[in-house]
């Protein structure tokens, strides 16, 4: 190997600030000990990264055992760097490619959490008019208590079967987006257009029945 | 087969009817993640990040890898992660 010069040293240097690649795209992207070391450092950051994510939604998981939870970040970090790697050449460079490369990570280390944590419970998509009338307790306002009887019998008469099935599993009995989407064969995205057109139904319902104003943002606090 | 009838919460009628306009989609929301974290530590807030702010109090899956991302870009910035924590939720 021959020994660097100095000037080739201190562009060296430039490039791998604390061990990682100044400019990551190019280093991943040529093949050579530069990209060898680039995807080690960016494995780190992901298994970091997978591990940052495990550990806030560790009450979630069937087990305490800490090495499930290592192996659970391991597994996603190594599932997320093959995704990341495939996207690329989307990144723009409008955040710094840390931040870009870690949202991966925690994405795939949230899903597979949830994923485990609802591994052996039902999902069951209700639809049918199963509201009664709720007492408010002392520390609810009778008004709540009030928009939330309307809001039931509004879900019967503003929504669709599947749109109300979806918003009951995800909103009622807290189902996770994306363990919905798995046992139903769709996606997250899917999901979540279904919810903003149920909430939009219901908000309109709402608001012709005096329930709403016009203006009202509903749940916002 | 009779089945118990339950009550809507007052929470549940929050969320359930929560405005989520102006419209994004959970793909976009992960395509702009990145860039509202950083904007939200240092950056001028845009129309983009209006949506962002929406969407993620209507979602709680991406709501909960958005804040994930936060603490962890501002954990390794030497940042006051219970300030921006406390933000969040303000």
């Amino acid at each position: 190997m021959t020994p660097l010069g100095s000037g080739q040293e201190a562009r060296r240097q430039t490039r791998y600030a604390e061990g990682e690649p100044t400019d990551w795209p190019t280093a991943l992207a040529i093949p050579g000990p530069e990209q060898d070391h680039a995807l080690r450092a960016l494995h780190a950051l992901m298994v970091k990264a997978a591990r940052h994510q495990v550990w806030r939604m560790r009450d979630m998981l069937p087990t305490t055992d800490a090495r499930s939870r290592e192996d659970l970040a391991n597994g996603a970090a190594d599932e997320a760097l093959t995704v990341l790697l495939t996207k690329l050449d989307t990144f723009e460079g409008r955040s710094r490619f840390t931040t870009w490369a870690y949202k991966f990570a925690i994405l795939q280390a949230a899903t597979e959490v949830r994923r485990q944590a609802w591994a052996h419970r039902e999902v069951s998509l209700e639809d049918a008019d199963l509201w009664s009338d709720a007492a408010p307790s002392p520390a609810q306002h009778a008004e709540a208590v009030d928009l939330a009887t309307a809001v039931g019998a509004a879900m019967q008469h503003a929504l669709t079967p599947y749109q109300r099935q979806i918003a009951v599993a995800l909103l009622v009995d807290n189902v996770p987006i994306d363990v919905l989407a798995d046992r139903l064969g769709t996606t997250r995205g899917a999901l979540y257009k279904a919810l903003h057109e149920a909430r939009g139904r219901l908000r309109a319902h709402l608001t012709r029945t005096g329930h709403l104003t016009g203006t009202s943002q509903g749940g916002e606090r | 087969m009779t089945q118990d009838r339950r009550q809507l919460t007052p929470e549940a009628a929050r969320l359930l009817t929560l405005s989520t306009d102006p419209w994004l989609s959970c793909e976009d929301c992960f395509d702009l993640m990145d860039l509202y974290v950083e904007r939200l530590l240092d950056g001028p807030q845009t129309a983009e990040m209006r949506a962002m702010t929406v969407h993620l109090r209507g979602c709680a899956a991406c709501a909960e890898e958005a804040e994930s991302l936060l603490l962890l870009v501002a954990e390794q910035d030497g940042r006051d992660v219970h300030d921006i924590q406390r933000s969040l939720h303000d």
